[in-house]
């Protein structure tokens, strides 16, 4: 079994559970048969099938990368997971359509105010399907696609097969090989030159089953000279085992296109969260990924960009916040391969109690290249007494003109600070809050309005009982 | 015992008689200096069947450290020379004569720790086979103008050489230590791997400075380890000029309160040259201040390496730690890598690093062709100005400027 959590989980977060019955049900553990399971419920071609298997091998080959990662990870046992789970349904069209417990649940998280509002599409992925998936009209005529995964890969293979483990190999690692092998649910969007969308397209999804993993697949293809904003936000029921949750991320930006891809992570404490994220960028493209790590037990993701065409850019904007008996291992990868390429990492974490932050980073720039350029600032502010962070970054710089610059802080809030408020008449909490409220500011600032307003209010809870 | 079939792996180190032919010629040695090669070599051999992927040897090309062109050691005794600038009444000798005339004093520091910052198998191999090295053991109150110099000439080519140094300064001792490590002439461009264990007592001050020059078809490996008592301070400052690839690791440990390190170092880097820099600075007491910088000046197919951690454990509250990596390319085809790491377990810590790689600045090269300075002569100056930061930390003028020259004339070389 795996190792229970020597903290105490928080009980408070997203603490609710609707009895669901699972209508499909792949069993417990990974095995072949697993994988021809999903395939086949699914009713997915042939190529699809080799697919999964394929990169079930490469799964069963791959260590567990515990020579430079955490050891914690050797404490998720693959044989006691849920592989797939799903309500036997195809993704709803109307809200009408939700089944009445699903639509409870949605409802404590606030999606329907959300849609009657201003989102633009919602596709809110509960467990493994989608359960509900509408898009507004006028999406519809412009021509933009935003499906879920098997709808995606059966309905629309003309575009997206081009692109599908393409940006990500199965082989990237371990756990983007396990992506693959059993992936379900996720969305496929496709946006069609020219085509800029004011509004961002959002998708909740959360865990719902103990001992299951969520292997969602995203692949975002933005057309020459379109541009979007993806919003991703989850958050889980209490549990008392761990979970695991595996996502695979691909994004490609074609000339002249821009990509901004939104998450907030809460997973509740005894989440291992080990999602591989990674965009391409072509001439003159712009990606820009914006992380949000609060929740889980363990969290690794080094959202990353391929600079491919002259002029791209990429951009990694990030906060991580560990609580006691969590590790945020998050980062940024920028790989330069084409000329005048340029890239921004901008990393920010808060350890409080015994939690522990890590900033694993990755800059190349190899030698054919001319005027590269990379920006990286990591910041990482410490709470308490036993908090731990550290800083991993590699970079590999030759060429002509590339330039790179690389720095990281570690510091406390000072004494002054808490004291000048408190003379003030706040609460030593209140002022420790406000002053990691303002360390984070100026990146909290770069989210969507309604992100950052819940953003803040998450640094306030993550707060609580961490001073005094 | 087992077999060794890594290709990679010099043939004259898979054979269990070097070891055994080495011990029996050394026979005069007492029986716990024996009983600690023969613990290090099989440390060695086990580390050899192992082949797990080393993040200690990220962005290295690991096989060209292997040693594979050795083909016999060399032990001469005439490649190492002690001198100092005064009749001091501290102990500077070389290790064997201290092994023979006073073995109490080395038995028990003999399996001093190493630096380990992943050159593993070799930190072994040189604490088994070391053939000689310096002993340093100063006495207290001295004068502060002490200056032990050492010069470590290379051995022929196509053979090898181990030390072993200790150097123990006793509380509130202040000395200079200078090391060299050159090649004569052109035969004398074999290998070295050499350890420096140096245990800093309370209040003790050592200033030391390593220029090494060797001919740039020598395999180096240098391993240091600093560990620094109470208020004591630490000045490391390490010229790297020669050699065809450098593997150094240096380790500062502050152990206990008020310890300072200080860290620098200088690549100059030509041809194929490689510099593979790991360090640490190890802060495990309170109220200690470490800082490093290293720069590295990239020629032609030159690569630097660096990849520093500092570690702060929870019991080290204010620690103030500080490291920085610039790299200059001076060419297209150079490649600088840079690893900074921090690990902080304390909150108590100001704690920054800092890499940047670029090349000259259009606009300072400019300035100087606008004053009739031809461009490869104001290409020199900007390099020279860029390592200055360094060279400065050599306060003796004569050996400053000899350094000094040396890099004008690599410059002018090229």
């Amino acid at each position: 079994m795996i190792q229970p959590n020597e903290f105490d989980i928080d009980t408070e977060k997203g603490n609710f559970h609707f009895d669901t019955n699972y209508a499909f049900n792949a069993g417990v553990g990974l095995n072949e048969e697993v994988v021809r399971y999903i395939s086949d419920v699914k009713q997915e071609e042939k190529w699809i099938l080799d697919f999964r298997l394929k990169a079930y091998q490469t799964f069963l080959k791959k260590p567990v990368p515990t020579h430079w990662a955490t050891e914690d990870l050797n404490n998720i046992d693959f044989d006691v997971i849920r592989y797939y789970l799903a309500k036997g349904q195809q993704p709803s069209r109307s809200w009408e359509d939700v089944p009445e417990d699903i639509k409870n649940t949605f409802e404590r998280l606030g999606i329907p105010e959300q849609e009657r509002k201003f989102l633009a599409g919602v596709e809110a992925q509960f467990d493994s399907e989608a359960a509900y998936s509408r898009m507004k009209d006028d999406l519809e005529k412009e021509g933009v696609l935003f499906v879920g995964s098997t709808e995606g890969l059966s309905d629309y293979p003309e575009i997206f097969k081009k692109w599908f483990g393409k940006v990500i190999p199965t082989s990237d690692n371990k756990f983007s090989a396990l992506n693959s092998a059993v992936f379900s649910g996720g969305s496929f969007i496709y946006i069609p030159p020219g085509v800029k969308l004011t509004q961002p397209l959002q998708a909740y999804f959360r865990i719902n089953a103990e001992n299951f993993g969520q292997f969602e697949r995203t692949l975002i293809i933005a057309d020459e000279g379109a541009e979007v904003t993806y919003m991703e936000g989850c958050t889980a029921p209490k549990f008392e085992t761990s979970t695991l949750h595996s996502a695979v991320v691909e994004l490609v930006a074609l000339k002249g296109a821009k990509i901004q891809y939104v998450t907030v992570q809460n997973w509740s404490n005894n989440v291992f969260n080990l999602v591989t994220k990674r965009a391409i960028a072509e001439e003159e493209a712009e990606v820009r990924w914006i992380d949000c790590n609060i929740g889980s037990r363990l969290t690794m993701k080094y959202p990353g960009v391929i600079l491919r065409g002259r002029k791209a850019r990429g951009e990694v904007l990030s906060i991580a916040l560990a609580n006691d008996g969590q590790h945020q291992d998050t980062g940024a990868k920028m790989i330069h391969a084409a000329e005048e390429t340029s890239s921004n990492i901008i990393a920010k974490s808060i350890s409080i109690g015994k939690g522990r932050s890590s900033y694993r980073g990755l800059v190349k720039m190899p030698k054919h290249l001319k005027n590269c350029k990379n920006n990286t600032e990591c910041d990482a502010l410490l709470i308490n007494s036993d908090s731990q962070t550290d800083t991993y970054p590699a970079i590999s710089v030759q060429g002509d003109g590339n330039s790179v610059q690389h720095e990281a802080t570690v510091s406390k809030v000072s004494a002054e600070q808490i004291f000048y408020m408190k003379q003030r008449g706040l609460s030593e909490p209140e002022a420790m809050s406000l002053c990691v409220n303002g360390f984070v500011n100026d990146l909290i600032r770069e989210f969507p309005m309604e992100y950052s307003v819940e953003l803040k209010r998450l640094i306030d809870l993550e707060m609580e009982g961490s001073v005094g | 015992m087992q077999t060794i079939n890594k290709p990679s792996l010099s043939s004259l180190f898979d054979d269990q008689n070097l070891f055994s032919s080495f011990v029996e010629e050394r026979s005069w040695e007492p029986g716990w200096c024996a009983d600690f090669r023969m613990e290090n070599w099989n440390h060695f051999e086990s580390l050899q069947s192992s082949n797990v992927k080393d993040e200690n040897w990220r962005f290295s090309p690991k096989s060209r450290f292997s040693l594979s062109e050795v083909n016999q050691l060399n032990s001469d005794v005439d490649l190492l020379s002690l001198s100092s600038n005064t009749h001091s009444k501290s102990r500077f000798q070389d290790l064997n004569k201290m092994i023979l005339d006073f073995p109490s004093e080395i038995s028990n520091i003999i399996d001093l720790k190493g630096p380990c910052l992943g050159a593993l198998s070799n930190y072994h191999l040189t604490s088994a086979l070391f053939d000689n090295g310096f002993f340093l053991n100063t006495v207290s109150g001295n004068e502060s103008r002490e200056v032990f110099t050492v010069r470590h000439k290379l051995p022929s080519s196509g053979s090898i050489s181990f030390r072993k140094n200790v150097l123990t300064l006793c509380p509130f001792s202040e000395i200079t230590l200078i090391e060299f490590i050159e090649s004569d002439h052109d035969s004398n461009s074999g290998n070295l791997s050499s350890i420096l264990h140096a245990e800093i007592g309370e209040g003790a001050k050592l200033n030391r400075i390593l220029i090494q020059d060797a001919k740039t078809i020598a395999t180096l490996h240098q391993f240091e380890n600093f560990v620094i008592g109470k208020n004591a301070n630490v000045t490391n400052t390490t010229i790297h000029l020669g050699s065809s690839e450098c593997r150094t690791e240096i380790k500062g440990n502050l152990m206990e309160e008020g310890a300072e390190f200080e860290n620098f170092s200088l690549f100059l880097g030509c041809g194929k040259q490689l510099f593979d820099q790991r360090t640490m600075q190890f802060h495990a007491a309170p109220n200690c201040r470490s800082n490093l910088i290293s720069k590295n000046a990239l020629n032609d197919k030159s690569k630097s390496v660096f990849s520093g951690m500092i570690k702060v454990l929870p019991s080290a509250s204010n620690t103030n730690a500080y490291q920085t990596n610039r790299n200059l390319l001076l060419s297209n085809e150079a490649q600088a890598d840079s690893l900074p790491g921090l690990e902080i377990l304390a909150n108590e810590v100001k704690c920054s690093h800092g890499a940047t790689t670029s090349k000259i600045d259009e606009q300072e090269l400019f300035y100087l062709r606008s004053r009739g300075i031809p461009q490869k002569s104001a290409e020199n100056l900007i390099a020279l100005g860029f390592l200055d930061e360094i060279l400065a930390m050599v306060k003796d003028e004569e050996l400053n400027e000899s350094i000094r020259h040396k890099i004008e004339s690599r410059f002018n070389n090229l």
